[in-house]
């Protein structure tokens, strides 16, 4: 133990000696938490957030499981781009 | 009911099924144990009576995860809920204080020069004073290291104590108490040189 931690240790051992103070409840104090009890917790803005996303995300990847199904037996119909056409947006691609 | 008449697993009881009366009993029961721990780990802007409400808040909305269990005792239960009620508290307040050396009063910059220079003497028996400067420098320290240090070497805990309390592994506890000493070391000597 080097010279500041041993005499942190004689601080602390000081500073244990002080008296905890008055330890009885103020008055009123369990009316007022089983006051504060009773009332219904409103949810947070945090918590309707976090059940608004929850939602959102598995409505979105419901969609997208549905879109893809409904796409699925024309995705090998289709024709892929003309070549002028797929250089062309390659082009443009690459300058930007 | 009066404390003679306190029964914990009645009163647990009573408060399950939502008697007022058992839940005062508990509020009044449990009142030292909860404020003892909120005053040693307040916020600097936070009210006692604030935090200790949230502490008893919480317990009643989590009665029912509390289980009887062999080695558990409910104080146990309640202590770690309140030290982790006060450490999200510690952890909400994002600002902490700024301390100049000129703030001290001359007991404070006393322990404070006992701490940093070799050979300086321990100043008089002064509890609150030595008490005052410790909690300026854990003020200034991280929400847990500084909850780390406040458990060891104020409240006297053990390692395996702290665990239990805070529910961190023996070896996280080791490596938090470590790294805090150093900060505080650190943090003393800045407190020094700041005019």
């Amino acid at each position: 133990m080097n010279n500041f931690d041993s005499k942190w240790q004689t601080c602390a051992a000081q500073a244990r000696q002080q008296p905890p103070g008055d330890l009885r409840a103020p008055a009123g104090f369990a009316s007022r938490v089983l006051a504060r009890a009773s009332v219904p917790e409103t949810p947070g803005l945090a918590e309707v957030w976090q059940a608004l996303v929850a939602r959102l995300l598995a409505g979105s990847v419901a969609l997208l499981l549905l879109c893809t199904a409904l796409e699925w037996p024309h995705l090998r119909e289709r024709p892929t781009l003309q070549t002028g056409v797929e250089n062309t947006v390659a082009q443009l691609l690459w300058s930007l | 009911m009066t404390t003679k008449e306190y029964d914990l697993a009645q009163c647990l009881e009573g408060a399950r099924r939502g008697e007022p009366e058992a839940a005062r009993a508990l509020v009044e029961q449990l009142y030292p144990l909860v404020i003892r721990i909120v005053r040693s780990h307040l916020p600097v802007r936070a009210a006692e009576e604030d935090l200790a409400q949230e502490v008893f808040l919480k317990l009643f909305s989590r009665l029912d995860q509390y289980q009887a269990r062999a080695g558990i005792p409910f104080e146990h239960w309640v202590s770690r809920l309140a030290v982790r009620t006060c450490l999200d508290a510690l952890r909400a307040e994002r600002r902490r204080p700024e301390v100049r050396c000129s703030d001290l009063s001359d007991e404070q910059s006393a322990w404070l020069e006992f701490l940093l220079l070799d050979g300086a003497a321990a100043p008089a028996a002064d509890s609150t004073s030595a008490r005052e400067v410790i909690e300026l420098l854990l003020s200034q320290l991280p929400p847990a290291a500084g909850l780390v240090i406040r458990l060891l070497d104020l409240e006297e805990k053990s390692v395996k104590e702290i665990s239990q309390l805070t529910g961190w592994g023996q070896s996280l506890v080791k490596v938090r108490a470590f790294r805090a000493r150093r900060q505080l070391r650190k943090l003393a000597k800045t407190l020094k040189s700041s005019v």
